[in-house]
């Protein structure tokens, strides 16, 4: 991959030259400060990786000699649970998908297309150990992701407030999610406001962009007129969001996507052509601003999504894992078919227990990769903190993804052997198993919360509730 | 130069193919009867022959844009036979760069007709097995004519079918035999297709909706599909596409021609003539105009040479012809031109100038125009090119009430930057330019509509859902509410990128207002929003606008604003399409008010009223002058242009003449008129010699500044309602007024200039203009004698531009009768009206069109609204011109 891996080590020295480089830096360096102070304190965390399209329940019992291999480094200080049911939070009408991807560590199904039907895990534990807040300066909760199907919303966000409306808005730019954290830029309205207004001014910028362009359906002099026009919104955007660096020389912000974002990125569920390469400088980018915020202690609770449930991509390129070729990608080339037919997805719409899969399991394996990537990047030795564990081992990092089959024939199997992976929670859970956990996702997520001491619980109150103690260290 | 060398080439090559036809038809069983048989032309964009002989490469002959030839994949698969293709096993014969001419016309005239004259090999190939095809793949096409055993199947790409085309029509059974076949398919824009099978239709159906969604990037492909999965095999004669729908007589008339006949030679010469009668008005008269016409025009004729008009060119001077056409080496005007004789002074014409004056003469020295007039040549080059159009703080303000209901005329009126005069307009495309000062106002205009707007309301139009899910509503939704605002129905990119502004809203826990209404706050500062963005066609000479781009055209010339939803609904019905009903649209629209409120605009753009807002004269030398008596002024010449032009029906050269006007009671005061109570009230002027028109009007009076001058004056009488020519002072020419003093008046500063050598061959042309004005002082009020007791005249002399002989008035109404009653005045109008309604200086290629529409409009009545409707009605609206034509 092009760029690489960003580290705090890095970040910190260019604010040292810089001095006092981003407005945030004070409350940044202060937290560095108190790691090497020693203070026995190990800040509660709780982050949720989500990955699209799930892993076929019969590939997740091969262990790490199948799809999962990429997780074997970390398997230490990783429970994977299989055998998760989640078929209560089965909709009539819906396909597991959505049904699955939002239900994960939330035991509750979608509530329209924007919410969920209740809170996420992060933010329960988040209420509980922060009721008055988090420290000054951090980002309350910060989602991002790298995903290209966007048509309801729990594709894609995995962090719900109590009340099931989304958490944080989610950054889909590296760029943007580096300005998230250690940015700035505060217009009326916050956030949200923000991050909509570009959007609108991403969209219309996308438009210009069109009529200047090689398609442009104009002459010379009216194409130069438009490009006119475009200088001037590319004027106008850096005077409204550009990030407000008091100094020139403080750290350098992410490079600009060179991928779709917005509503290019998801052209009707049709799916778009990407390259691995692509695809995965993106996401390692996002990944690496997003442990730099937790390794600096900028943010300690939200979600990161690598592909949305029931992505829709056409992938290319050669799939290398440890320096060997694994696969060429190339979905709408070995489909014979285009737009959605010729998607990764139909992969799983394909898949049949009796033949090799080959494509299905490349595309698993490529993304237990992906996932591994922004994992190890909070178990490096930089990571390590008081008690002597990493990042990773002292967080609750829940790994989820939306079904255990992609076939659509069968409710039961597609909800009910929903792959699902946590990491120790600082010595709460047990980890270095693979563990057939056979019991109701509901069941296996208030078990964690009781680890963590919160009083809400997930999903409906009226049910007779199982305890699920072979997870608990 | 290469096309009209290529259409000389045609000329021959028809003339060739129509004798080959008279040898070949008289032995042939085909059903062409007459050796003189021609085919229609009209539209045709592709034309294949067949008749190459050898090689791999069977050439576009349609000799309209850039040719479209086809490979053939396999030679070895195919045999050429006596103007025929055999395709013998399978391969594939596709366009060597994607079809893009065909899509695009195809897009834009909403039709289209495939001919082919053919012989199947067989009547079991299916698939269908693509005949004609344009196409990507086996399932995403534009349209494929095809064989489906015994008959024939035609695929057709529009809103209503699928990217494959199915729903299919079908030829009928039987239809498809192993004969030579003449097969038609025609699509109407109103999505009525035919079939005709042997000059007999076969099926008559509708397929709905509209080709707004062919790919411009499909190639032209025979005998098979883009992936070669679908071979057709059997005989080529002859294919042809048009992009038009050919009617039953004009498929029979081809059919009789017979699968041999060429392109009509009569067609063909029309275009070489069409394009000499071009090249003469864009190339050579501009030439004419700058360099012969100061010496050899109907006013100075020296050597007894008038190279203006036609005739008197054509006859020669004092030596006899000087033009011979066909040969330029023997004709005196070249000559002196080559010899460096002519023009005597100045620069002399560049090696291209003379060669384009060389090649005319020896082409035949076509003259297109009556007359060569200056003024057509005098806007600067460029000015008059197709530039979009952004839309002027007017119509931006009619644009958002109309698409949304919210009237922001305060705030935009504030907040945007006033729209600049060019060309005597402020309408002028080229000067509508962008500052960031623009995109900040759009940006803060757009939240602040939306604001206002009841959003949820505004979406009910267009879906009962309010989903923002793109995979059910959302998207339906946004090209819906998209195709009102942004006046034409969104493509695929569009509606995907204005569907993610939804998806984000969602993503961020937003409802499905705020998501409406941050797509409606982009939307409004699209590029189609805030341009009047029209495709551009690349070649393949005008071409007629879509149904789309014409009612923009439409609205915004007739309102000033955006197509209404009859309007919308005229164009998804087809109805524009046909010239009456289009005329019955423009009818319709001018009964509206917005028809009377946009002549206003014109009017006070014309006259520049708006400097009116901004007078202020010297307060000692007018101590009555309040801003208030310049707001009156500017109310009383709208008053007027609206009674004169809409309640009384008058044409449009009665403006200088009429009896009649609208005043204050200041404002009477000031004209020395009684006046009455009660704002603003029209007075009879029959009984008031020296008042009635317009020139006498204090907005246009006070043109010439507190001292009334006689340049400004005349000047503007010179150029805005004759359209004479004059260029700057000549560098260090003391220009400062001379004042008037005890015995001089202006008038006689202005015969002493006219009588200095080095100024009175200019000022002779437009000073006398202003003689019979002299009597309204700087702010238009009459007097007899000037400030120093000087007597002040008004007779003088109107010389009109390419005129030789000299009008002479005594007194200010005489000036004004002579003015109303010019052929010179009304032509100007029309040029002015059809300027303002093109929002660009006309030029050489519009003469031709503009003299049309001035007759067209002279015939009926030469009222506003005829001239506008000749205007909407003519080509300069109803086609876009081609960015390669000259």
């Amino acid at each position: 991959m092009k760029n690489k891996r960003i580290h705090r080590r890095t970040m910190l020295r260019s604010v040292g030259a810089a001095t006092v480089g981003l407005p945030l830096l004070e409350e940044m360096l202060t937290s560095t400060a108190s790691a090497a102070n020693a203070t026995p304190e190990i800040p509660v965390r709780a982050f949720n990786v989500f990955f699209g399209l799930g892993i076929p329940a019969p590939l997740q019992k091969e262990g790490f000699q199948g799809v999962l291999e990429p997780l074997q480094p970390l398997s230490k200080k990783l429970l994977i649970m299989r055998e998760v049911d989640q078929v209560r939070c089965d909709e009539k009408g819906v396909n597991a998908h959505y049904d699955g991807a939002t239900a994960a560590f939330t035991a509750e199904p979608p509530d329209g297309e924007a919410k969920s039907g209740g809170p996420s895990i992060d933010q329960v534990i988040r209420h509980a150990n922060y009721p008055n807040g988090l420290p000054k300066g951090m980002v309350p909760t910060l989602v991002g992701g790298t995903f290209f199907r966007r048509s309801r919303v729990g594709r894609y966000v995995h962090s719900y407030n109590m009340d099931g409306t989304v958490a944080a808005t989610i950054q889909e730019k590296p760029r943007e999610l580096f300005e998230r954290v250690f940015g700035g830029v505060a217009l009326a309205g916050g956030d949200r406001s923000e991050r909509l207004k570009r959007s609108v001014l991403d969209t219309v910028v996308e438009d210009y962009r069109h009529y200047t362009g090689a398609n442009s359906p104009l002459g010379a002099s009216s194409r130069a007129r438009v490009a006119d026009h475009l200088d001037r919104i590319r004027e106008f955007e850096q005077r409204a969001f550009a990030m407000k660096h008091r100094q020139s020389s403080g750290p350098q912000i992410p490079p600009r996507s060179i991928i779709p974002h917005g509503g290019p990125a998801d052209p009707g569920g049709q799916g778009i052509d990407i390259t691995l390469e692509q695809l995965s400088s993106e996401w390692r980018l996002l990944s690496d601003v997003y442990a730099l915020a937790v390794q600096m202690d900028r943010v300690r609770f939200g979600a990161l999504t690598f592909l949305a449930a029931g992505e829709r991509i056409r992938l290319t390129g050669d799939y290398m894992y440890n320096g060997k070729k694994l696969w060429e990608f190339d979905d709408a080339k070995q489909q014979n078919a285009g737009g959605d037919k010729g998607c990764s997805h139909e992969w799983w719409h394909k898949f049949n227990e009796k033949k090799k899969n080959e494509a299905l399991r490349a595309h698993a394996h490529m993304k237990m990769q992906e996932v591994a990537y922004f994992l190890s990047a909070l178990d490096s030795d930089e990571c390590k903190e008081p008690n002597g564990r990493t990042i990773l081992e002292n967080s609750l990092i829940t790994i989820s993804t939306e079904s255990g089959d992609g076939r659509h024939n069968d409710v039961k199997r597609e909800l009910s052997g929903v792959f699902h992976c946590i990491t120790g929670a600082n010595g709460r859970f047990k980890t270095g198993q693979i563990m057939d956990v056979g019991a109701e996702g509901i069941d296996v997520y208030n078990t964690m919360l009781d680890a963590f001491g919160t009083k809400d619980r997930l999903g409906p109150k009226k049910r007779d509730a199982q305890q699920i103690d072979s997870i608990r260290a | 130069m290469v096309n009209e060398r290529r259409i000389a080439m045609e000329l021959r090559w028809c003339a060739f193919v129509a004798i080959t036809c008279g040898a070949v038809v008289q032995v042939s069983a085909s059903p062409a009867s007459a050796a003189d048989a021609t085919r229609v032309s009209l539209g045709l964009s592709a034309f294949y022959t067949f008749e190459e002989g050898d090689g791999d490469v069977v050439k576009d002959r349609s000799g309209s844009g850039k040719s479209l030839d086809l490979k053939i994949e396999k030679p070895s698969a195919v045999t050429w036979k006596d103007s025929a293709l055999v395709v013998r096993s399978a391969t594939k014969i596709e366009s060597v760069h994607s079809a893009t001419k065909l899509a695009e016309q195809s897009r834009r005239s909403n039709a289209l007709t495939i001919e082919a004259w053919i012989k199947p090999a067989n009547t079991s190939q299916k698939g269908p097995a693509r005949i004609v095809s344009m196409s990507s793949s086996s399932v995403q096409r534009n349209f494929t004519l095809g064989q489906e055993g015994d008959r024939y199947q035609f695929r057709l790409r529009a809103t209503s079918t699928s990217d494959n085309g199915i729903p299919d029509t079908g030829s009928g059974n039987g239809k498809a035999e192993t004969k030579l076949a003449h097969v038609v398919f025609t699509r109407g824009s109103d999505g009525r297709v035919r079939f005709y099978v042997d000059g007999k239709q076969t099926e008559s159906r509708k397929v709905a909706g509209r080709l707004s969604n062919w790919d411009v990037g499909f190639p032209l492909i025979l005998a098979n599909e883009r992936k070669a999965e679908r071979p057709w095999l059997g005989e080529f004669h002859l294919v042809a596409i048009y992009s038009r729908a050919l009617g039953g007589a004009e498929v029979s008339q081809n059919y009789s021609a017979g699968p041999k006949a060429g392109i009509d030679p009569h067609e063909a010469q029309r275009r070489a003539l069409a394009r000499a009668e071009q090249t003469f008005a864009t190339k050579v008269a501009p030439l004419f105009a700058r360099h012969c016409l100061e010496c050899h025009d109907t006013g100075s004729k020296k050597g007894d040479l008038d190279l203006s008009r036609k005739v008197s060119a054509f006859a020669g001077g004092e030596s006899g012809k000087v033009i011979l056409p066909g040969n330029a080496d023997e004709s005196p005007l070249w000559q002196q031109i080559v010899s460096g004789d002519m023009p005597p002074q100045g620069p002399g014409l560049s090696a291209s100038d003379q060669a384009v004056i060389k090649e005319w003469i020896d082409d035949g020295a076509v003259w297109s125009i009556e007359m060569i007039d200056p003024a057509v040549y005098a806007s600067k080059p460029g000015a008059s090119d197709h530039w979009v159009q952004r839309l002027t703080v007017s119509e931006y303000i009619e644009t958002v009430r109309s698409a949304v209901g919210v009237d922001i005329a305060k705030e935009a009126t504030r907040l945007l930057p006033p729209d600049l005069r060019a060309d005597g307009f402020s309408n002028t495309a080229y000067n509508l330019s962008v500052d960031l000062k623009h995109v900040e106002a759009y940006s803060q205009l757009a939240e602040m509509i939306v604001q206002r707007m009841d959003v949820l309301e505004f979406a009910k139009r267009f879906s009962k859902s309010q989903s923002l899910n793109t995979n059910a509503t959302a998207r339906k939704f946004v090209a819906a509410a998209g195709e009102r605002l942004l006046r034409g129905p969104l493509d695929d990119r569009e509606v995907t990128n204005y569907s993610g502004i939804l998806t984000a809203v969602a993503s961020a826990g937003g409802d499905y207002e705020q998501g409406v209404g941050l797509m409606v706050e982009a939307m409004l500062q699209s590029p189609r929003f805030i341009y009047r963005i029209e495709t551009q066609p690349d070649g393949g000479g005008n071409q007629r606008v879509t149904d789309f781009e014409l009612a923009s055209r439409m609205s915004y010339i007739l309102w000033g604003g955006p197509p209404d939803e009859a309007l919308l609904k005229a164009v998804r019905d087809g109805r524009l399409a046909d010239k009456d009903r289009c005329q019955a649209e423009v009818e319709r629209m001018l009964m509206d008010r917005r028809a009377v409120e946009r002549s206003k605009q014109f009017a006070a753009d014309w006259l520049n009223l708006d400097r009116l807002t901004n007078m202020q004269p010297n307060q000692e030398q007018f101590p009555e002058w309040t801003p208030e008596l310049g707001q009156d002024m500017c109310a009383e010449t709208l008053a007027f242009f609206e009674e004169l032009v809409w309640k009384q029906g008058r044409p449009m050269s009665d403006l200088f003449d009429a009896q009649f006007t609208y005043a204050t009671p200041q404002l009477a005061k000031h004209y020395g008129l009684k006046p009455q109570e009660g704002g603003l009230r029209r007075y009879d002027l029959s009984g008031e010699p020296v008042r009635g028109g317009l020139l006498t009007q204090g907005s246009v009076l006070t043109i010439g500044g507190d001292d009334a001058s006689m340049v400004t004056r005349g000047l503007f009488v010179m150029r805005d309602l004759l359209r004479g020519v004059i260029g700057a002072p000549p560098p260090g020419v003391d220009t400062t007024p001379v004042p008037p003093k005890p015995g001089m008046t202006h008038r006689d500063v202005a015969e002493d200039r006219i009588q200095n050598k080095s100024c009175g061959g200019c000022h002779i042309k437009f000073e006398p203009l202003a003689f019979g004005l002299e009597q309204f002082d700087g702010l238009g009020a009459f007097h007899l004698k000037d400030e120093f007791g000087n007597q002040l005249r008004s007779e003088g002399q109107l010389v009109v531009p390419g005129e030789a002989k000299p009008q002479p008035y005594t007194t200010p109404s005489e000036l004004m009768k002579l003015l109303s009653t010019s052929d010179r005045v009304r032509e100007t109008l029309t040029w002015k009206v059809t300027q303002f309604a093109m929002g660009r200086p006309l030029g050489a290629r519009d003469a031709t069109e503009v003299q049309r529409i001035h007759q067209a409009a002279t015939s009926a009545d030469g009222r506003y609204a005829d001239v506008i409707t000749a205007v909407v009605m003519s080509d300069l609206v109803q086609k876009t011109r081609a960015q390669d034509e000259p």
